[in-house]
């Protein structure tokens, strides 16, 4: 989640009160947010916000009105979103953007007390917003103009790639739009979110000035806005209406916060939204919720007073009323997250602060226990390390060239898809390989080895719900000069007989092992429970090792279901 | 020294030690060759007792001197017994035999290049000649030749064997010099061999212990170790055990042994037991919808991107969601369902919900618990392995362990969230002083963040939990409260191991995982 960059002196300003260091970091829990790092030569905090689900908190102004509304004890009123308000400019959208990018928001912000402070998270807020919140602008993007330099009505429309053109943010000369995407930064990093159609977003205004390409760059003309700049357009685009308009909300208040006056946008749909064809822009799409007040108590885990419950909830910012054993909670109009009554439970013990509730133990008893598989595991690790095996654990994630020749002609493996780096590419499907990737590195550590894993594996099997299964398997090997079947065996055979499961060897075939000295571990009622044997000198040349290694394997799942139908 | 502590070494003298000491029967310095002869040890172990007696201030080396030995070669005893090539020539023709140099490589079975060579010093020195069809034939000379000086000198050199150099008469020194083996001349005919002679005395603490060893009288017998023998016949009672040197380092033992990693998960498991939670497991191969889907997190959300994940390639997708889970969960992230939540309010895709990836979270172990009838009330954990679409370094491990879990009842609630937690800090990181701070986390509300001060690390973060939301539990069948935990523990276990590179928790080295040991409690 975003990390921010902030002035100190910007956030106190906003605040309205000087905060020490160790107060603001307090503060800071009111936003989820953890103060990073201050350079005090510079005056630079780095902010860390966690909560995915409040963009409206990432930027100087959500940080300062969250915890000035705490100072306040009140929530803030925005009186633009009042309904009714004429808007006197327009934006028609075309048809044609039903399908690319179909919706559109925005809003005017004049008297905008412009320096280098407010343009710093100006820029910072849109690109945390459009990347993060925006999931990189393929949800939602922004555009902040000259406002005074646009002739309205504005088009949202589609043009050809090929023909129009103009000179973007950054470049010195007109381009086409099918040449910004090849050749302008921004082109080449989002372009793949407009490539697929064949004509592309456009804004354009009444005398055919373009303001931007979006979600991909705005006008140098018209869409740069400079320390000087005093009147902006908003613009929010995007493909989810909720998403666009709680991102234009958050932009409004926080020019709002900086002293500007917000006027509405009227946009022209020639299809349906949620919220009709002309809509005037912001609009306040905040819920109410009406939450009994026994929700919070047995939420909590005390009695709570309705009053409190009111106090703590205005001085997080909602709009409270109280009555009759209930609050009625109207959120405010730059949040989207509360969902659930519960979602208020945690906005109140935020507001009251975590450390104003006594812990106290679940009193509930319950029983403690091992699942079957790992107290087997547990019994046999304990068994093997009584007989001198030294216990080993790996990594499950590997490489196809460390499993490649143990795999039997009838097994595949469950690989990566979106492989990152081919060491790890697949899940290992049994364990012995990751036994033999320790000997292939402790030549050095004296003989004998004796070692074991008791360890999970991927198993591909076509006919599982989830095209595998996990099994614990347990793998033991030994390796020293005069390392053999029988002395492998003899181990296998102490191990089984404690665990009292009869069992016999099947001369088998397998990749790893000598033929002639493999077999198939069978135990009663023909079930399967692995393999043992001499590992060929091909898998441990190929591994360069050179010391004589026996090896076997067995599932686990295997040998407790047999031990439960006994 | 002290007598006590003459006492002391006299007890514990190796039986050589002894030995070597008594041979000093005179005054003054005794030489190696001496020494052997009256011990009747053998000159490795005497440099074995002498260098133990050195070490222990009873002995002096006092002078070293070198003498050259001499020897016959291989080649010299054969000379010896069958003549030397010259020799053999030479009686050879006396006898009137008639030969021709290639009859004496193949019948005499000697080498080629000797037989050359020979042959050829004999016509230099105009004792041989060669005649018509190559046979050999002695010249006047060479019939009246008797004197063969090299012979004289091997079996005058066998009789004394081994000879020391320096009693030869000087024109015979050079002939053994100039036959003499050198490595790479298999040829020579002696062998010199240069023998370092030690002329050794006794310090005045040996002296002293000489003195002793002879009061107490000579010890009839020694054992070094008790035999089944000495128990069954009794004869043990008349022996005396050399005291050993409890100082030596011991061999090294390879041992059976948990892994240090694995103890210290095993400690956490026990703990989790002894605070009343069941164990739970999980496949490692998951589909979205127990890995995010259930746990509701929105399908094209910022919240989904909490973390990046290795996806399956074959098959891509599970071959069905389990139903009614399937169904409920979908309605839940449209518009609340029975929820009492607005929910995420967008299209739920079920296809991607099938998507098949390596589970990215063991929070996808609980989902599936709560979904299988859990116990009311209930406490479960799982130590579940995880991976993350991250580029590994020292700080991330390609795989790795979560320790989570959830409890269930009707007593659950904030307080007691915060009660489970601070237990969680006492008992696995014995921390004395608790911070919780609000959190996010997209299926718990309220969040908390868990920070302790652990004896070790200071203040450091132990955990995140929280209230699963309604959304998440209601879809699965349970309508109790449920807190959800999850522990980072790897910090503490790498603390624990003394070790700083996070993928040194699954090192394949079996001499650094045989040595590492683990501070548990």
């Amino acid at each position: 989640m975003p990390t921010i960059d902030i002035k100190k002196h910007d956030l106190d300003g906003l605040i309205g009160k000087k905060l020490s260091l160790s107060a603001l970091e307090k503060h800071l829990m009111l936003a989820k947010a953890e103060l990073k790092e201050y350079i005090e030569e510079t005056d630079d905090l780095k902010v860390e916000l966690s909560d995915s689900n409040r963009p409206d908190l990432w930027s100087a102004e959500g940080i300062a009105r969250q915890i000035r509304i705490a100072l306040s004890g009140k929530p803030e009123v925005y009186d633009f979103f009042k309904h009714g308000r004429k808007a006197t400019r327009e934006i028609r959208v075309s048809k044609a953007m039903k399908s690319v990018r179909p919706f559109i928001a925005a809003c005017t912000a004049t008297g905008v007390r412009m320096n280098d402070d407010v343009l710093a998270q100006m820029i910072q807020s849109q690109d945390k917003l459009a990347e993060i919140f925006g999931r990189k602008r393929t949800t939602v993007s922004i555009g902040i103009y000259e406002l005074d330099r646009i002739m309205f009505p504005v088009d949202y429309r589609l043009a050809e790639p090929s023909s129009l053109s103009f000179m973007p943010l950054g470049m010195e000369e007109k381009l086409t739009l099918a040449e910004i995407l090849e050749r302008h930064p921004k082109g080449i990093a989002y372009g793949g979110i407009v490539k697929p159609f064949p004509q592309y977003p456009v804004l354009t205004d009444s005398m055919g000035h373009v303001l931007s390409f979006p979600p991909i760059i705005n006008s140098r003309e018209i869409g740069e806005v400079k320390s000087n700049t005093r009147n902006v357009l908003i613009e929010v685009t995007g493909t989810d209406l909720r998403m666009t308009m709680l991102t234009l909300n958050i932009l409004a208040v926080s020019f709002y916060d900086r002293g500007a006056e917000i006027e509405p946008v009227k946009v022209t749909y020639p299809y349906g939204t949620e919220f009709g064809k002309v809509v005037a822009f912001p609009v306040n799409t905040a819920g109410k919720f009406k939450v009994p007040l026994a929700t919070f108590s047995a939420g909590l885990g005390e009695n709570v007073a309705l009053t409190d419950v009111k106090k703590r909830l205005e001085s997080y910012g909602h709009f409270v009323s109280a009555v009759r054993g209930q609050v009625t909670v109207t959120v405010a109009p730059y949040r989207d997250d509360i969902m659930h009554p519960m979602d208020l439970v945690e906005d109140y013990a935020i507001s009251r602060g975590y450390d104003s509730f006594e812990p106290v133990m679940p009193q509930q008893s319950t029983v403690g226990a091992l699942s079957r598989l790992e107290l087997l595991s547990d019994t046999i690790r304990g068994h093997l390390v009584g007989s001198g095996f030294q216990e080993i654990m790996s990594n499950i994630l590997c490489s196809r060239e460390e499993l490649e020749d143990s795999l039997q002609p009838d097994e595949q493996l469950v690989e990566v898809d979106n492989v990152m780096s081919l060491a790890y590419s697949v899940l290992r499907h049994r364990v012995i390989p990751s036994l033999l990737n320790v000997e292939a590195v402790s030549s050095k550590a004296f003989y004998p080895h004796r070692i074991f894993e008791a360890g999970e594996a991927a198993v591909f099997d076509q006919s599982a719900i989830m095209g595998s299964r996990t099994d614990l398997n347990l793998a033991a090997l030994i390796s020293h000069p005069g390392a053999n079947f029988s002395e492998m065996h003899s181990s296998l055979d102490v191990l089984l007989y404690y665990l009292g499961l009869e069992y016999k060897l099947e001369p088998s075939d397998h990749a790893l092992f000598i033929p002639g000295r493999c077999g198939k571990i069978i135990a009663a009622d023909d079930a399967e429970l692995g393999f043992i044997g001499e590992v060929r000198p091909e898998v441990l040349e190929r591994r360069q090792i050179a010391m004589p290694c026996a090896a076997f394997e067995i599932t686990l799942n295997n040998v407790l279901s047999l031990s439960i139908k006994n | 020294m002290t007598t006590s502590e003459l006492q002391k070494l006299l007890e514990s003298l190796h039986p050589l030690e002894h030995k070597v000491l008594l041979s000093f029967d005179r005054e003054g310095a005794l030489s190696a060759s001496d020494i052997l002869a009256k011990s009747g040890l053998d000159e490795s172990r005497l440099d074995m007792a002498s260098g133990w007696l050195q070490s222990k201030g009873l002995l002096d080396v006092k002078d070293e001197s070198t003498t050259s030995l001499v020897s016959l070669t291989e080649t010299g005893k054969e000379y010896r017994e069958k003549g030397t090539p010259e020799m053999r020539i030479m009686n050879a023709l006396k006898e009137g035999k008639q030969f021709t140099v290639k009859d004496i490589i193949q019948t005499w079975g000697m080498d080629p290049s000797e037989v050359s060579s020979t042959v050829g010093s004999l016509k230099q020195a105009s004792l041989v000649q060669i005649a018509q069809g190559g046979v050999l034939a002695l010249t006047a000379t060479g019939s009246v030749y008797s004197s063969y000086d090299d012979y004289e000198l091997i079996k005058e050199v066998f009789s004394r064997e081994p000879a020391e150099l320096m009693t030869f008469h000087p024109d015979q020194q050079a002939m053994l010099q100039a036959n003499f083996h050198k490595r790479g001349k298999s040829k020579g005919i002696f062998r010199i061999t240069e023998k370092k002679n030690r002329l050794y005395t006794l310090t005045s603490d040996g002296k002293e212990l000489l003195h002793l060893i002879k009061e107490r009288g000579v010890v009839t017998e020694e054992a070094s170790a008790l035999t089944p023998e000495m128990l069954k016949q009794g004869t043990w009672k008349n022996k005396k055990f050399r005291a050993y040197n409890i100082a030596l380092n011991p061999p090294r033992q390879s041992i059976g042994r948990k892994h240090p990693y694995k103890e210290f998960l095993d400690f956490v498991k026990y703990k989790f037991i002894g605070m009343g939670f069941e164990e739970m497991r999980g496949p490692l191969v998951e589909s979205e919808f127990w890995d995010m889907d259930a746990l509701f997190m929105p399908q094209f959300h910022p919240a989904r991107n909490i973390h990046d994940v290795y996806f399956v390639k074959n098959p891509v997708a599970a071959k069905e969601i389990e139903e009614p889970f399937g169904k409920r969960v979908a309605a839940t992230h449209k518009d609340g369902g029975k929820t009492g939540s607005t929910g995420w309010r967008y299209a739920f895709d079920l296809d991607r919900a099938k998507r098949l990836i390596l589970r990215s979270q063991g929070t996808a172990v609980s989902a599936r618990t709560l979904a299988s009838g859990p116990k009311i009330p209930g406490k479960y954990f799982s130590i579940a392995r995880c991976f993350r679409y991250d580029a590994v370094d020292a700080t991330h491990a390609p795989d790795f362990y979560q320790v989570e879990g959830i409890v269930l009842g009707t007593d659950i609630n904030f307080k007691t969230l915060l009660g489970l937690l601070k237990l969680f800090g006492q008992e696995i990181a014995k921390a004395g002083e608790f911070q919780f701070r609000p959190a996010y986390f997209p299926f718990t509300e309220p969040s908390v963040e868990l920070h302790v001060k652990h004896p070790e690390l200071g203040w450091m973060e132990l955990g995140g939990a929280g209230i699963f939301r309604p959304e998440v539990t209601k879809p699965l069948g349970v309508d109790v409260p449920v807190i959800a935990w999850g522990l980072g523990l790897d910090r503490m276990a790498m603390v624990a191991l003394g070790i700083q590179d996070i993928r040194d928790l699954f090192s394949r080295d079996l001499d650094f995982i045989r040595t590492k040991k683990i501070q548990l409690g």
